[in-house]
């Protein structure tokens, strides 16, 4: 690999060379999008290690499907519909295995990511709160749940969301507006204001 | 009137999701001035935003080193050129193949056991039995508990080039290092173990020693907290050193998935 030229190539060509079969594109294409893909991950699925296959996935999926890409096409959102599609394959199979064995519980994965970041002062409360948030994160339909990790994790505007889910931007609007109260309910008395 | 009222209130929500501009969001906030049920939902939005601003999901880094992650992609690409298009791996036959035959070795006694008996006579010639040979189920289950095993090793192996590999500074200071989330999947991990090896029984018994080791150092991980002292982290490299556990790990891997 020649980092010099790695750092200069653009998505655009990262993508054209992985649909020629050039494997080297893969490990700079990662490395400039890993990070994103898992926080999207992450913030759907709430387990460290589901996010981490997630983006294994993901990336596999994007090498195999790299000759179908559309060249005018921005990767970067290419790449985020994938991992979005492959957490909600793996948060339905996870929900149908929870349904034949007896799940890690759900509330190790909200523990495991609710410990980080709190002043001890601050900590029970915000962790509590953060359980309760992921809660009300799982309680919200698929393609509900993808518009507010791309919205709110992501910092994605509406255009872009509706451009990296396939939607009309009307339908990512009255998704995210009927989210955010399905959550504000779920969360009620537990978000200090 | 009351279809005005679900427009704004549409908008309310938007405006605190931080997405209003222009005409829109001063439509809004002056509906906030007049709907004090808006203004109470518009205050709790926000509040909800707050807290999902802060998540750590939001600045997470992923528990494995990015090398390792392409490593672990480009093992999947490779094998999936060798795989041919459309052509399952091979749990994914073993496993309904199993259930298959499970079902074809049961039904035919079920079926027995309701229908009429016929009378016995001298003559009569015995039926077969279920043509389902238990050295196939036996190959299926031993396949699938190996390819368990292989799994479990490769994930301990991630784990602990993650603790190894780690350098990162944690806030507490110097001398201290962050493994993340290690910890936490080493405990995963061991609560499984039982499961691969307890299960696999002699399929995976060519692996126990490597399988005990692993525990050892798994062990050695759970116990650690996520901000841990520099020493700490020497100590389990030296140990998955010492042992060439790495190494030993990725060879296991190997032979059990054939």
């Amino acid at each position: 690999m020649e980092p010099s030229r790695e750092g200069a190539a653009s998505d655009r060509d990262l993508m054209a060379r992985m649909a020629r079969g050039d494997r080297e594109a893969l490990a700079p294409l990662m490395e400039r999008h890993y990070r994103r893909l898992y926080r999207i991950a992450l913030a759907y699925l709430r387990s460290p290690d589901d996010a981490l296959d997630v983006v294994q996935e993901a990336f596999v999926k994007a090498w195999e499907s790299a000759s179908r890409w559309d060249g005018s096409a921005e990767a970067g959102p290419w790449l985020s519909r994938i991992a979005v599609n492959q957490s909600i394959d793996r948060w339905r199979r996870n929900r149908r295995r929870s349904a034949t064995f007896t799940p890690l519980a759900e509330d190790d994965h909200d523990r495991a990511l609710a410990d980080g970041g709190d002043s001890p002062d601050r900590g029970v409360a915000g962790r509590e709160t953060r359980e309760r948030l992921a809660r009300a994160l799982r309680t919200l339909p698929e393609r509900q749940r993808a518009v507010v990790v791309l919205r709110h994790y992501q910092d994605l505007s509406l255009e872009e969301i509706a451009q990296t889910l396939g939607m009309s931007l009307g339908t990512v609007k009255s998704s995210l507006h009927r989210a955010l109260h399905r959550m504000r309910e779920g969360l009620q008395g537990a978000v200090p204001r | 009137m009351i279809l005005a009222h679900l427009r704004l209130r549409r908008r309310v929500s938007l405006l605190a999701a931080g997405v209003l501009e222009g005409r829109e969001r001063a439509q809004a906030l002056a509906h906030l001035e007049a709907c004090g049920r808006c203004g109470e939902e518009y205050r709790e939005l926000v509040a909800l935003v707050r807290v999902m601003e802060a998540d750590p999901a939001r600045s997470a880094e992923p528990g494995v080193p990015l090398a390792l992650l392409v490593e672990r992609v480009e093992r999947e690409v490779d094998r999936a050129l060798l795989t041919p298009r459309g052509r399952p791996r091979l749990w994914l036959v073993a496993v309904p193949a199993a259930a298959v035959l499970a079902v074809a070795a049961i039904v035919p006694s079920v079926v027995a056991r309701f229908r009429p008996r016929p009378i016995a006579s001298s003559a009569s010639i015995p039926a077969a039995a279920p043509a389902v040979p238990d050295a196939v189920l036996d190959r299926l289950e031993r396949n699938v508990a190996r390819a368990q095993a292989a799994r479990y090793l490769s994930q301990a192996g991630d784990v602990l080039v993650a603790v190894a590999a780690t350098s990162d500074d944690c806030d507490r200071g110097a001398g201290t290092v962050d493994v993340g989330e290690a910890p936490h999947r080493s405990r995963q991990l061991l609560a499984r173990r039982a499961l691969v090896v307890d299960a696999g029984g002699e399929a995976v018994a060519s692996a126990r020693g490597v399988l005990d080791d692993v525990e050892h150092a798994l062990r050695e991980v759970a116990e650690l907290p996520s901000c841990v002292r520099r020493h700490d982290v020497a100590r389990v490299r030296q140990q998955v050193e010492r042992e060439r556990l790495l190494m030993r790990i990725r060879l296991m891997t190997r032979e059990l998935e054939g």
